[in-house]
């Protein structure tokens, strides 16, 4: 799960790259890296994390 | 009258010099509707060699009785003279209008120089801050621990930067005109993406001494951002402290200064694919980050994420229903006087990137500097304000951290950015953090002893994306940035387009330099292991990591919340 979060949170990087090739404009780019931002953030948050918490000295 | 002709000529020199490095700006600036008509300027008188001549210089008997009100010190007697005419020498040119022009030129890269340099030592200066700010938030038994790894972060990082960060990072930055153009560092290793050149890494530089860069300005340059880079590492330790086995802090913090922060410093300062957005992508003047919110501060919080991640929660701080409970610092005091070393050394942080004080717009540097104290102390009210508002006290070390959060968040956009901007980031800085803070512990469930995810990391975020929003277009250094013409403007001042180029920084933050050091740390858990055993966690890691205690004629509380 942590691998598949770590992944998850490169793919949120390359999306936002991949905006200044896919369209020219202000708006379009916005939305493509705002949307590369929050699937980095869900990698981190939603995936990273809670796998890590799962394991976690706290709950043992 | 030859006094008043050099001074005119002076005058005329320094003119022409400041407008010989200064590109065209993008439109003149727009005449006052009452001003009243101008009086044609008179024509410049030109000067030569001869007008130099017989300029009287200070006898040497009245110089040898002293000079108290300064007067007969640095003088005309004082200009380096490349033909002197001396008893062998008769027919010699004496001092000449060229002799002239290039003390000019030298006084202004010797200004820069001692303004970047004394600027860097203030920075320098903060890693006694980070270090007490803390270890003041970590228990006593781990004092000892906590300050070495700040202490040695300093040099860990230095050897790591001398060896190849500085290359990677500014090896191909080309050209730093405030110190003189450094022409040795020009090598810039680009992939073409779009048809458009993304410089990845610089190249000249190892050791300083490879191709070149055994050179005055390099110096300069090296010590400015070996102090920046220092930073960045030591916030990583503040969110595994108390349970960071030392040598993995050692190599996670090696790894850090030698690769994920230069790679990223190149990206937006060293002449890399972020900073030529607006060159190749038409996105405002690239990515703008003044002083460092996202190279330093960002970096360092990320990789401070990825870090308390993977080393996980001390013991005791969560309960088995995953509740969070408190673990007081031990020493209000020092972390409080640490607050104040870092608001000190914010000086040199942010106006001192101008890296320098004379031509291309670096009069700036006052309002750098008011704009830097502004949204600390806004910080600081700001997070004050939230937590006696939610908790009923004026929290002590949340106001620490506010007014931290506040500096971190304007060194991006402090050289673009007036005072009320200022003041608005810095309070928006200090709620965001006490908001962050509580995010981070209660619901992520991460733990972070001194607040550094949130400090650096959240607000370092925050302040890439304020210039985007708040930059006013007012600051000009030299007409352009980034190599694109005209002044840094953000959404609220009429271009939207630069707050794309900085969620683009914001989006490689979270995604690369986040994922490059989770990873980086992973290999290093499965290689040296990243936490301390339970019981030298229990017991403190003074003795069983360090092999001395921090305070030991004290008699310390080994208790904590689980053992109870």
């Amino acid at each position: 799960m942590a691998g598949i979060g770590i992944l998850v949170t490169f793919l949120g990087f390359a999306i936002a790259v991949m905006s200044l090739g896919m369209t020219s404009g202000v708006n379009g780019r916005m939305i493509m890296v705002l949307v590369g931002i929050a699937v980095s953030l869900f990698g981190i948050m939603g995936m990273i994390i809670p796998a890590y918490n799962k394991k976690a000295i706290w709950r043992k | 009258m030859k006094r008043l002709t050099l001074l005119t000529t002076t005058l005329l020199l320094l003119a022409s010099l400041g407008s010989a490095q200064t590109p065209p700006a993008a439109a003149p600036p727009a005449t006052p509707a009452a001003a009243p008509p101008a009086t044609p300027a008179a024509a410049p008188v030109p000067i030569t060699d001869a007008d130099l001549k017989g300029i009287e210089t200070p006898k040497a008997e009245k110089r040898a009785a002293g000079d108290p009100d300064g007067s007969l010190t640095g003088t005309v007697s004082d200009i380096a003279v490349a033909d002197p005419i001396t008893d062998k020498t008769p027919k010699a040119k004496g001092l000449t209008v060229a002799d002239m022009a290039n003390q000019i030129g030298q006084n202004k890269i010797a200004i820069n120089f001692v303004w970047t340099l004394v600027t860097g030592f203030l920075v320098m200066f903060m890693q006694a801050g980070f270090a007490i700010v803390e270890t003041g938030l970590c228990r006593a038994k781990n004092a000892n621990h906590t300050m070495m790894m700040n202490f040695m972060v300093y040099g860990v990082g230095m050897l790591a930067y001398w060896l190849i960060g500085f290359t990677i990072q500014m090896g191909g930055v080309g050209g730093v005109g405030n110190l003189g153009g450094i022409p040795p560092l020009s090598v810039e290793y680009t992939v073409k993406l779009f048809d458009k050149p993304f410089g990845l890494f610089g190249q000249n530089g190892y050791f300083l001494m490879h191709h070149g860069t055994y050179d005055v300005a390099v110096m300069v340059l090296f010590l400015f951002q070996m102090v920046f880079m220092d930073t960045a590492l030591t916030i990583v330790t503040g969110s595994a402290a108390e349970r960071w086995k030392y040598a993995a802090f050692v190599v996670s913090s090696f790894m850090l200064g030698a690769f994920i922060y230069p790679i990223y410093g190149n990206w937006a300062w060293g002449g890399g694919w972020l900073a030529n957005l607006g060159t190749n992508f038409s996105l405002g003047k690239g990515y703008c980050d003044f002083a460092g919110s996202g190279v330093v501060h960002a970096v360092g919080g990320l990789s401070a994420l990825a870090a308390a991640i993977i080393v996980g929660p001390r013991i005791g701080k969560y309960t088995r229903e995953g509740k969070s409970n408190a673990i007081i610092g031990h020493d209000i005091v020092i972390v409080l006087t640490g607050c104040f070393i870092l608001a000190f050394g914010w000086f040199g942080f942010n106006p001192g990137s101008t890296l320098g004080a004379s031509g291309n717009g670096n009069l700036r540097i006052g309002s750098i500097a008011v704009n830097t104290m502004l949204a600390g102390m806004a910080g600081s009210f700001g997070a004050m304000l939230y937590m006696w508002t939610r908790y009923g006290k004026p929290d002590a070390s949340m106001s620490g951290n506010g007014l931290l959060a506040g500096l971190v968040a304007i060194t991006a956009p402090s050289g673009f950015v007036n005072p009320p901007g200022s003041v608005i980031i810095g309070l928006i800085a200090g709620v965001l953090v006490c908001v962050s803070v509580e995010f981070v512990d209660r619901v992520l469930k991460v733990d972070d002893p001194v607040g550094a995810i949130s400090v650096h990391g959240t607000n370092g975020l925050w302040g890439v994306i304020s210039v985007g929003l708040f930059a006013d277009g007012k600051s000009n250094y030299g007409g352009s940035w980034n190599g694109v013409t005209g002044n840094v403007t953000g959404l609220f001042y009429g271009d939207a387009s630069q707050l794309v180029a900085q969620f683009m920084g914001v989006a490689t933050l979270i995604g690369f330099v986040f994922t490059a050091m989770f990873v980086i740390n992973l290999a290093i858990d499965a290689v040296v292991g990243q936490r301390v055993s339970a019981k030298a966690e229990l017991e403190g890691l003074d003795l069983p990591e360090m092999g001395q205690l921090g305070y030991p004629e004290f008699e310390l509380k080994t208790e904590t919340a689980a053992a109870r």
